[in-house]
């Protein structure tokens, strides 16, 4: 549409900005102008729709500006203009497909400006857009209305989530989804589904309902978009935040800055928002934290879902799927199987074919198939898998990368059920303890260290270690049963418990009574604390209770002290010293069972345990053999297994380039070119706006300017002299800071 | 502007004066070879050559496609002259039709040239009457357009057109689905006679300070509206019934331009405002229900102000007496109203 030129009287006459400026200024002043206008408009339509295809580009523009003045000014006469929003709508879902690009744009724009000023409702507007969307050929269109579905969607949910609106539109989704299984239009509800998803406008269970739907389709393209949401969809989400969380306001930069610079109304404001943004973080950091669940949490029937996923991409001979399609569906149902601890047997027999080195991918089809893997899979089921993997890949005529990658998968696949291995055949495989290439051996050794833990009597004598051999024969360790659970407790009590006990000795140290009387002791707090009943020793012991006002009611022992407890305090000076700890141990984790944890025990046990960890992650002698399989630190329950996880560990694999170069650099100043230390930190210094210090002044002075302070020194009196120094001496009491005019 | 130093140089040397030297030329080298030559004919290589001019045809639809989409106003108003030119010679020539001529000329009527405004009315006046009457609803679509239209200039000069159409066509005009009620608004809104009976207690103060041109363009735009009145309202006289009229209707083809409008078979639904009022009880019951109040105010108020546009209202006045003399207000049920009811 170029536009022809205009006279410069008719630009004065016809100005529309002019016009809109005025009437929205006085609505009711220029309602004769803008009824002129309006019919204007209603002419302009007809002509229009006389044929809308091939409008000529003058009435096009005309038409077009028409709408946009009438959209600008809709909401100050809303009674006249009732019938515009419905002829936008008509016009652009009628001939979406012929209409004039910018016209189309224009429409599209003045619908949306429309439900900005409240006219028309978010329903109404979706539900205008979202077809159009769905069917436009043009992809411009497409992504523009996109975009303003997007916004529109998340500023209706801005304030407070609009659930009537929500709910319509995943409604609308999901018959999307579910009515042609085989149309790729499908995808645009699973966009729309991610990006809301992703930006947390949507977390309850319906959007995760359309993608399970999605991932039944028939269309590669709408199920490979709806199980990456499964499989990384939380992720995004949990990336997004942090970054939106990363930008922090210095309040006080800004406010020096006002100080420095003109005073402007600009300024204030900017201010003022830094000061609004800044308390709304601060709100925001207080507000409880919003229950979000992942995706996988959120799907209604997952042992439903997963088989019918099963039966229809993988099992079925019939579909096309390419083969990274059927990994990552693969990845999916076996994520679903390990996190719900779901019963597919068919799954386990399926793999059997793709068990072999040659198998394209093969890393990424034994992590999922060590992650479907459960302690409820029954062993039989898995025993053949572990016997073909090792087979197949381990052996002394494979290559050594293969080797590892067939011990990590069945230590992965062990560690989950550890029941499905055959005696021969681990002390075979951990034969390659032996082996010449570290890979091997180090899967071979986490592979034997694991059995030391959960099935030591299935190794031989001498490879059990010291710990698991007393474990066995003090009766201690036992191989689990199929089916059965380990008794649960609260991670890191025993750190809280030992924390106490430091606690309370240190206090009596203060005290100057001997540290490890530890059980027994005249102190009331411990009394409070542990309930342990010691009247008879309280008579020794100076009672020096500095809470004087405090009365401590005390419990009757009876109630909160369990009979066989209150025994074992008072014998265990004469225990030795193994039985101690292993009744210490016992007795930390009836903490929680005897006491009842205050919110302070609580935060501390949070601080412990992330203490802990961080000792742990930093590498420290503690660190047990449990976690040697991922040294990129411990692993949530939740996470999936990768291909990473299965290959060798990444310290054995060659870096590349980029990698080693970034490990260098690791913990150095950043320098673009060559520089040197001083004047790295130079340059910080200019860049954080601080200034050079006086020091750093007086080194840099020009010599020649000292020279005639120097040379003035030596002529001068004594009375010069003398008032130097008392200025000198009257400066120090003021700072160092010269009186005004000085 | 020269960006180079060698550019500048250039630039430079068109200011500078030459440097005349007295005396004789310098003598011609002695193997200098004069290469100037003259000649009695050019010869050019490529050449369209025809013998015959283009022929009228071929021409006219140029011209026609020139007035209609060219960019340079200039061109756009000699287009026009020449179609008018060929329209108005004896016998005329029109090789398109008058419909399509019609069609491509009309969003012309908001041409921002006041010059191929005035050009295109010459062009309309001398189409022929008979054939310009098919197009009396395109024709009044850009009519409307033009009397809305934002520069005043463009407004004013669209009543020329308006009164051309009541010259070729006033009974299609007010017949035609839309062409009573929606011209009628069309007018009411220019004029600024607000149709929305406003709030009571505030009068709308638009149109204080009357411009002599202001002025003068409501004077005519009233004579033009007393006019579309006298064309929509005059009493209307049953033709005497032929004997052959029985037989024609049984048997002859139709020959008026849309013959069963009325039926709406294709169109969309109508509104009231795009119905069709094909009678004049009609077109009276319309005229009261919706424009006869704003339009009497409207007299009373011009009236008072005096001057041409008062006299024009006056005539107004008159034609609305003629017209709306005989309609009884309560006389019978309106469809409308009966659709109203639901």
């Amino acid at each position: 549409m170029v536009k022809r030129k205009v006279a410069a009287l008719e630009k004065i006459d016809a100005d529309f900005a002019s016009l809109q400026y005025k009437i929205r200024r006085d609505p009711k002043s220029y309602k004769d102008d803008f009824l002129k206008q309006w019919e204007q408009y209603e002419a302009q339509r007809e002509i229009f729709f006389m044929s809308p295809t091939t409008a000529a580009a003058d009435s096009v523009e005309s038409f077009h500006n028409m709408i946009d003045l009438i959209a600008h000014v809709a909401d100050c006469y809303p009674e006249e203009t009732r019938t515009f929003p419905d002829d936008l709508k008509a016009i652009v879902s009628q001939n979406h497909e012929t209409l004039h690009h910018e016209l189309r744009d224009k429409v599209v724009g003045s619908l949306v400006l429309l439900r900005r000023k409240e006219v028309i409702d978010s329903t109404s507007l979706l539900t205008t857009l979202f077809p159009i969307l769905v069917s436009s050929r043009s992809k411009s269109m497409r992504e523009m209305l996109f975009q303003k579905i997007l916004s529109d969607m998340r500023n209706s949910n801005s304030k407070s989530t609009n659930h009537p609106l929500n709910r319509t539109i995943q409604a609308v989704l999901y018959n999307l989804v579910t009515a042609d299984r085989s149309s790729p239009r499908a995808i645009w509800a699973i966009k729309l589904t991610r990006e809301l998803w992703k930006r947390q406008v949507w977390t309850d269970a319906k959007p995760v309902d359309v993608m399970k739907e999605a991932c039944l389709a028939d269309n590669e393209k709408v199920v490979i978009g709806s199980v990456r949401f499964f499989l990384g969809g939380d992720k995004e989400r949990e990336e997004l935040e942090d970054e939106s969380s990363d930008e922090e306001i210095d309040l006080a930069k800004v406010k020096h800055q006002i100080t420095i610079n003109k005073k402007s109304r600009k300024q204030k404001q900017a201010y003022k928002n830094a000061v609004d943004k800044v308390k709304r973080q601060e709100k925001k950091k207080s507000k409880p934290h919003p229950l979000n669940f992942s995706a996988l949490h959120l799907l209604h029937d997952p042992q439903d879902f997963a088989e019918q996923l099963f039966t229809k991409h993988l099992q079925s001979t019939k579909n096309k799927l390419s083969l990274d399609t059927k990994l990552l569906v693969l990845q999916l149902i076996t994520r679903l199987v390990g996190l719900h601890k779901l019963t597919i047997v068919p799954l386990y027999s399926w793999f059997i074919k793709y068990l072999t080195p040659k198998q394209q991918s093969v890393t990424s089809i034994l992590a999922s198939l060590a992650q479907g893997v459960h302690n409820l899979v029954p062993p039989d089921a898995l025993e053949p898998l572990i016997q073909k993997i090792a087979n197949e890949f381990v052996s002394e005529a494979s290559a050594s990368e293969v080797a590892a990658v067939g011990l990590n998968a069945i230590r992965e696949i062990c560690s989950r059920q550890s029941l499905a291995m055959t005696e021969t055949l681990l002390q075979d495989l951990v034969q390659y303890r032996k082996s010449k290439d570290k890979g091997v051996m180090m899967a071979a050794k986490g592979l034997l260290s694991l059995y030391r833990e959960v099935g030591a009597d299935m190794l031989k004598k001498r490879d059990r270690g010291k710990d698991a051999t007393m474990g066995i024969s003090s009766g201690l360790m036992k191989q689990r049963k199929f089916g059965e659970e380990e008794v649960g407790g609260i991670e890191g009590l025993d750190l809280l418990a030992k924390w106490k006990e430091e606690q309370r000795k240190r206090k009596r140290a203060e005290k100057g009574l001997p540290e490890d009387g530890s059980d027994v002791s005249g102190d009331e707090k411990d009394k409070d604390e542990d309930g342990f009943n010691s009247d008879e020793w309280e008579v020794g012991s100076e009672d020096s209770s500095d809470e004087g006002e405090w009365i401590n009611v005390e419990h009757s022992s009876d109630e909160d002290e369990p009979a066989p407890k209150k025994r074992k305090g008072d014998e265990e000076d004469e225990e030795d010293n193994e039985e101690d700890s292993a009744a210490e141990l016992e007795r930390m984790t009836k903490l929680a069972t005897t006491t009842i944890l205050t919110p302070a025990d609580l935060a501390k046990l949070q601080e412990l345990r992330a203490a802990a960890s961080v000792q742990k992650a930093m590498g420290s002698k503690f660190r047990k053999n449990k976690h040697q399989q991922n040294p990129d630190g411990p692993t949530h329950a939740d996470d999936g297994l990768t291909a990473e996880n299965i290959e060798a560990p990444i310290r054995l694999r060659k870096l590349t380039k980029e990698e080693k170069v970034a490990l260098a650099k690791e913990g150095k100043p950043d320098r673009e070119e060559h520089k040197s230390t001083q004047a790295i930190r130079k340059s910080k210094k200019d860049a954080a706006g601080k200034s050079t210090s006086n020091r750093e002044k007086q080194r840099k002075k020009n010599f020649l300017m000292t020279l005639g302070k120097a040379k003035s020194k030596q002529k001068r009196s004594l009375v010069e002299t003398r008032k130097v120094l008392k200025g000198h001496v009257e400066r120090s009491t003021r700072g160092g800071r010269r009186r005004n005019g000085t | 502007m020269g960006s180079s130093a060698k550019k500048k140089a250039e630039k430079k040397k068109d200011f500078q004066k030459p440097k005349y030297k007295v005396g004789k030329a310098k003598p011609k080298a002695s193997n200098f070879t004069d290469t100037s030559f003259r000649s009695k004919a050019i010869v050019m290589n490529q050449q369209s050559l025809s013998t015959v001019a283009p022929d009228v045809v071929q021409q006219f639809k140029h011209n026609l496609s020139l007035a209609s989409s060219s960019r340079n106003d200039k061109q756009r108003r000699d287009a026009l002259a020449y179609l008018t030119s060929q329209l108005s010679s004896h016998p005329p020539v029109n090789p398109v039709g008058t419909n399509i001529l019609l069609s491509k000329l009309l969003p012309l009527i908001s041409d921002s040239s006041t010059p191929v405004r005035s050009q295109l009315l010459k062009l309309l006046r001398v189409l022929p009457e008979d054939e310009a009457k098919h197009s009396t609803e395109q024709a009044i679509m850009f009519i409307r357009a033009g009397m809305t239209h934002l520069s005043a200039d463009i407004s004013g000069d669209s009543l020329g057109v308006m009164e051309w159409l009541l010259d070729v066509a006033q009974d299609e005009l007010v017949t035609i689905p839309g062409g009573w009620v929606k011209t009628l608004s069309t007018f009411c809104v220019t004029m600024g006679w607000s149709l929305a009976s406003a709030a009571p207690g505030w009068t709308s103060a638009a149109r204080t300070g009357l411009r002599a041109k202001d002025a003068q363009t409501l004077a005519r735009q009233i004579s033009i509206l007393s006019r579309f009145l006298q064309a929509g309202l005059k009493s209307e006289t049953a033709a005497a019934p032929g004997p052959d009229e029985y037989w024609d209707n049984l048997y002859r083809l139709p020959r008026s331009s849309n013959t069963f409008e009325y039926l709406n078979l294709l169109g969309s639904r109508r509104d009231e405002e795009g119905e069709m009022y094909p009678n004049r009880e009609a077109r009276q019951q319309v005229f009261y229900r919706r424009f006869f109040d704003p339009v009497t105010k409207g007299i009373e108020k011009v009236k008072k102000e005096g001057g041409a546009a008062g006299r024009a209202a006056v005539g107004l006045d008159q034609a609305l007496k003629s017209g709306m003399g005989d309609y009884a207000a309560a006389a019978g049920m309106d469809a409308q109203d009966l659709l109203n009811l639901w």
